[in-house]
C-alpha cells in the first residue's frame, strides 16, 4: 500500500475546512494539531478548554507548566491578536449555545451514520474517559473527527454499528483518516478523497462500513489559501446600517437596567427612525428612565424603550420593571397597556437574567426557586426537589440584540464601564444577531485578554457612538 | 486564630474537615491547581471523601491534582470520584486499581455538564435541561423531554463542602483574579461549596485590585491561605 498521510497533512486537511471570521473549538491529540498548521495571523480563533479562545502555539509549545495559558493537551499557548481567557463554564456554554462554528475531535471509533465512541483502550474495558469529547461532539456547528482509518491491530475505525454506547450522536459531519476524507451524509458515507496513490477500493477494503462516492475521488492536498483572506469585518459605519436588517415582527433584547445608564441610546433611536413595527422586546425596564429622570437636565427626556413604544413599534414586552414606580407618573409602556395596545410577560430580574444565560448557553430550560408559590408560578410546572419547591422557566432567546458596551476591540470582544455591564453580559450571547454600541473600537490585542467580559465570538456588529451624541433629547 | 478570612496555613484552614465532605478541586491539565491546599488532605485523615476533579497530565515532576488524590485514594481516604477524566486509563495508579477491583465508586461526567452542574448548585438552580447528552451513554436513566428547541436531560446540580482553589490574587476580603487558565472550574466551583478556600499567589489589601477586573467576588471566597 502507498503511504498514508502524516499527522500534519491530516491536520492541514482538517484546516482547509475552516473559513475566515470562524471559531474552532479543539480536542486533544491530532486535532490539536491544527494549531500548528495554522498561518501566523490566520482569520480564525481556536478555542481550547484550557480556556483560551483565540490561541496560537507558543515556541512550539514545548514550554509546558512555564506559561499560564493551555491549549486542549495542557499544552502551553500564547494568545493571538483579539483572543481572550475565559472559564470552563464559558467554553461549554460557547458550544452547547452554538457559537462555535467548528468542532474537532479524535473518537476511538466512528459509525456509518457519524455516533462517535470517544477514548477506551483495550487495556481498560469498559473504562472511558469522555473529558471534552461529549461536550464538543454535541456543540460545534460542523464537527470533523480525525482519526487513524484503522486500529493497531489492524481493524477499521470506521464501523457500521451504532454502539449503544456512544459519546456523541448522529454528530459527525466530516471524517479525515490518514487515507481518506469521507463525508457523512443522511444516506451514508461518502468518500470525497484519498490519500495520494490509494484507490476506493484500497479505502473501502479497510473501512468496516458501505461507502459510496468514488466517481468523483480527488486526491488528498490540503489547500490553506481560503485562510489568507481577512476575517469578515464587524463594524458599521453608523447605526441605521447595523439594524437594516432588523425586521416587522422580531424579538429584541435591549440592555438597560433603570436610568439611562448601560443603554444603547443611539441604536434606540436608530430604530425609531426605522420605524420597525410589532417588535416584542426582552429588556429589564421598558423604559422608565424617561419618567423617573435618573439626574436627567432639566427640559430633557432621557432616550430609553419608551421612544419605541410612544413610535406604536412594541407590540409585546418580556421585562421585570415595566411600569413606574410612581403611579401619578406613569411610563410610556404602562399607558399604552392600560389602553391594551401591548402585551406583557412578567418576569423577576434574576429569572429573566437566568433565562437570558439559558438561552445563550444552550440551555432549554431550568427549574429556579423564584417565584414558587407566587403568582409568577402560575401556569408553570413546579417541582420539588431536594425537599425545596421549583418553577421550571424556559430559556429567552431573540433575533436581535442591542447593547451598549463602553470599548471594543475589531474581533468584537468588548468590556464595559460599571454597572452598565447588567443585562449586557448575559443578553450578547442569547441573540442570534448582536449588535454592540461602543464608545471606541480599538485595534484587536489593545485589550486585556483577562478583562474582555463578552468576547467577540458573541458580538456580530459594532457601531461607535457618534462623538457628542446625548442620551437625552 | 484566623483574622477575617486569612488563615495561617492550608491545615488551619481545612481543620473543620469531616469524614463523609465533598470536595471541589480546580485545576485543569496542571494549571490552577492548590497544591498547597491539596498537600494537606492527605494528613488530615479524613475518609469517606467524594472528591470532584479533572486529572492533571502525566508529568514526570512535580505534584499536580491527580498524584495527590491518587495518594488519598491508596490512603482509603476516598470514597467517590466525580471527574470527567478521573485518571488516564491503563496509567491510572492505586485509582485505577481500586475502580478495577470495585471498591471505589467513580462517577464520569463530561465537562461541560459537570461544569454547568456546578454552576447550578452555586447559583440555586434546581436542576437544568441540556441537549449535550442526548443519545450518548451518559442520558441513561435520567429524565428525558422534548421542548422546542429539541431533546433534553435534566442533569441536577452539584453542591460541595468544600471548593479548592488557586487564585492569582486575592484581596483580603476574598475578591480573587486568575492567572490565564488556572481560572478554568475555579470561579463556578468557589460558587458552589459552602467553604471556598483559596490559596493565593499574592494577598492585597481591599481596593489593590481593579473592581471590573475581579472573577470571584468575595463573596464565593471565605478562607485565604498563602500558595506555598
Amino acid at each position: 500500500m502507498p503511504p498514508r498521510l502524516d499527522e500534519l497533512t491530516m491536520a492541514r486537511r482538517a484546516a482547509a475546512e475552516l473559513r475566515p471570521g470562524q471559531v474552532a473549538a479543539l480536542g486533544s491529540g491530532l486535532p490539536a494539531k491544527l494549531a500548528g498548521v495554522l498561518p501566523t495571523g490566520s482569520p480564525v480563533q481556536l478555542l481550547s478548554d484550557g480556556g483560551a479562545l483565540g490561541y496560537a502555539p507558543r515556541d512550539g509549545g514545548n514550554s509546558q507548566h512555564s506559561s499560564s495559558l493551555s491549549g486542549p493537551e495542557g499544552d502551553a499557548v500564547a494568545l493571538g491578536r483579539g483572543g481572550s481567557v475565559v472559564g470552563l463554564a464559558d467554553w461549554a456554554a460557547m458550544l452547547r449555545g452554538g457559537h462555535v462554528d467548528v468542532s474537532v475531535i479524535q473518537p476511538a471509533r466512528v459509525t456509518a451514520s457519524g455516533d462517535i465512541i470517544g477514548w477506551t483502550t483495550a487495556a481498560t474495558p469498559g473504562l472511558f474517559a469522555p473529558g471534552r469529547t461529549v461536550d464538543l461532539a454535541s456543540g460545534g456547528g460542523k464537527v470533523i473527527a480525525m482519526l487513524p482509518h484503522t486500529g493497531s491491530d489492524g481493524s477499521p475505525n470506521i464501523v457500521t454499528e451504532s454502539s449503544p454506547v456512544a459519546d456523541g450522536r448522529a454528530c459527525c459531519d466530516i471524517i479525515i483518516t490518514d487515507v481518506a476524507v469521507i463525508r457523512v451524509e443522511d444516506g451514508g458515507l461518502v468518500l470525497s478523497e484519498v490519500a495520494p496513490g490509494w484507490t476506493y477500493n484500497d479505502v473501502a477494503n479497510i473501512t468496516g462500513a458501505p461507502l459510496s462516492g468514488g466517481d468523483e475521488l480527488k486526491e488528498i492536498s490540503p489547500n490553506l489559501d481560503s485562510l489568507s483572506s481577512e476575517r469578515p469585518g464587524k463594524l458599521y459605519p453608523d447605526g441605521p446600517s447595523a439594524i437594516a436588517d432588523l425586521f416587522d415582527g422580531a424579538t429584541v433584547m435591549i440592555d438597560g437596567f433603570g436610568g439611562p445608564g448601560g443603554m444603547a441610546h443611539y441604536l434606540l433611536v436608530s430604530l425609531r427612525e426605522q420605524g420597525t413595527k410589532d417588535l416584542t422586546i426582552i429588556s429589564n425596564t421598558i423604559g422608565i428612565a424617561r419618567i423617573v429622570n435618573f439626574g436627567t437636565p432639566a427640559g430633557k427626556l432621557a432616550i430609553d424603550h419608551s421612544v419605541l413604544v410612544e413610535n406604536g413599534q412594541v407590540a409585546k414586552a418580556i421585562a421585570t420593571y415595566p411600569v413606574s414606580p410612581s403611579a401619578s407618573r406613569p411610563s410610556t409602556f404602562e399607558l399604552a397597556y392600560r389602553r391594551g395596545e401591548v402585551e406583557l410577560e412578567l418576569v423577576p430580574q434574576g429569572t429573566l437574567a437566568e433565562r437570558l444565560r439559558a438561552g445563550g448557553a444552550g440551555i432549554y430550560a431550568f427549574y429556579t426557586p423564584t417565584g414558587a408559590g407566587t403568582l409568577i408560578a402560575e401556569g408553570k410546572e413546579s417541582r420539588v426537589i431536594d425537599g425545596k419547591e421549583y418553577i421550571l422557566e424556559q430559556a429567552l432567546t431573540a433575533d436581535f440584540c442591542l447593547i451598549r458596551g463602553h470599548k471594543a476591540d475589531t474581533l468584537g470582544n468588548i468590556v464595559y464601564k460599571g454597572t452598565s455591564r447588567n443585562f449586557n453580559a448575559v443578553m450578547a450571547p442569547a441573540a442570534r444577531t448582536t449588535i454592540v454600541e461602543v464608545d471606541e473600537v480599538v485595534e484587536a490585542g489593545e485589550l486585556d485578554p483577562e478583562l474582555i467580559v463578552t468576547p467577540g465570538i458573541y458580538v456580530d456588529r459594532l457601531v461607535i457612538r457618534p462623538e457628542g451624541f446625548s442620551p437625552y433629547e | 486564630m484566623p483574622q477575617g478570612k486569612l488563615y495561617a496555613t492550608p491545615q488551619a484552614a481545612l481543620a473543620d474537615l469531616q469524614d463523609g465532605s465533598t470536595i471541589l478541586v480546580a485545576g485543569f491539565a496542571g494549571y490552577g491547581v492548590p497544591h498547597s491546599l491539596l498537600a494537606a488532605l492527605p494528613d488530615s485523615g479524613r475518609k469517606n471523601l467524594t472528591i470532584v476533579y479533572r486529572a492533571g497530565p502525566q508529568y514526570e515532576d512535580g505534584p499536580y491534582a491527580t498524584s495527590v488524590i491518587d495518594d488519598l485514594v491508596a490512603n482509603e481516604q476516598v470514597s467517590k470520584l466525580v471527574s470527567p477524566l478521573p485518571f488516564f486509563p491503563g496509567n491510572g495508579g492505586a485509582i485505577e486499581e481500586r475502580w478495577q477491583a470495585g471498591q471505589l465508586d467513580i462517577e464520569i461526567v463530561p465537562m461541560g455538564i459537570l461544569v454547568e452542574r456546578l454552576r447550578a448548585g452555586g447559583a440555586g438552580i434546581g436542576g437544568v435541561f441540556l441537549p449535550t447528552p442526548v443519545g450518548t451513554r451518559f442520558e441513561t436513566q435520567k429524565e428525558k423531554r422534548t421542548f422546542d428547541q429539541g431533546e433534553a436531560v435534566l442533569e441536577l446540580p452539584l453542591k460541595a463542602d468544600y471548593a479548592l482553589v488557586r487564585v492569582a490574587a486575592a484581596d483580603t476580603l476574598g475578591n480573587a483574579i486568575y492567572d490565564g487558565s488556572a481560572r478554568n472550574w475555579a470561579p463556578v466551583m468557589a460558587m458552589a461549596a459552602r467553604i471556598t478556600v483559596a490559596e493565593a499567589d499574592r494577598i492585597v489589601e481591599p481596593g489593590e485590585l481593579d473592581p471590573e477586573a475581579v472573577i470571584s467576588p468575595g463573596i464565593f471566597v471565605n478562607r485565604i491561605v498563602s500558595a506555598g
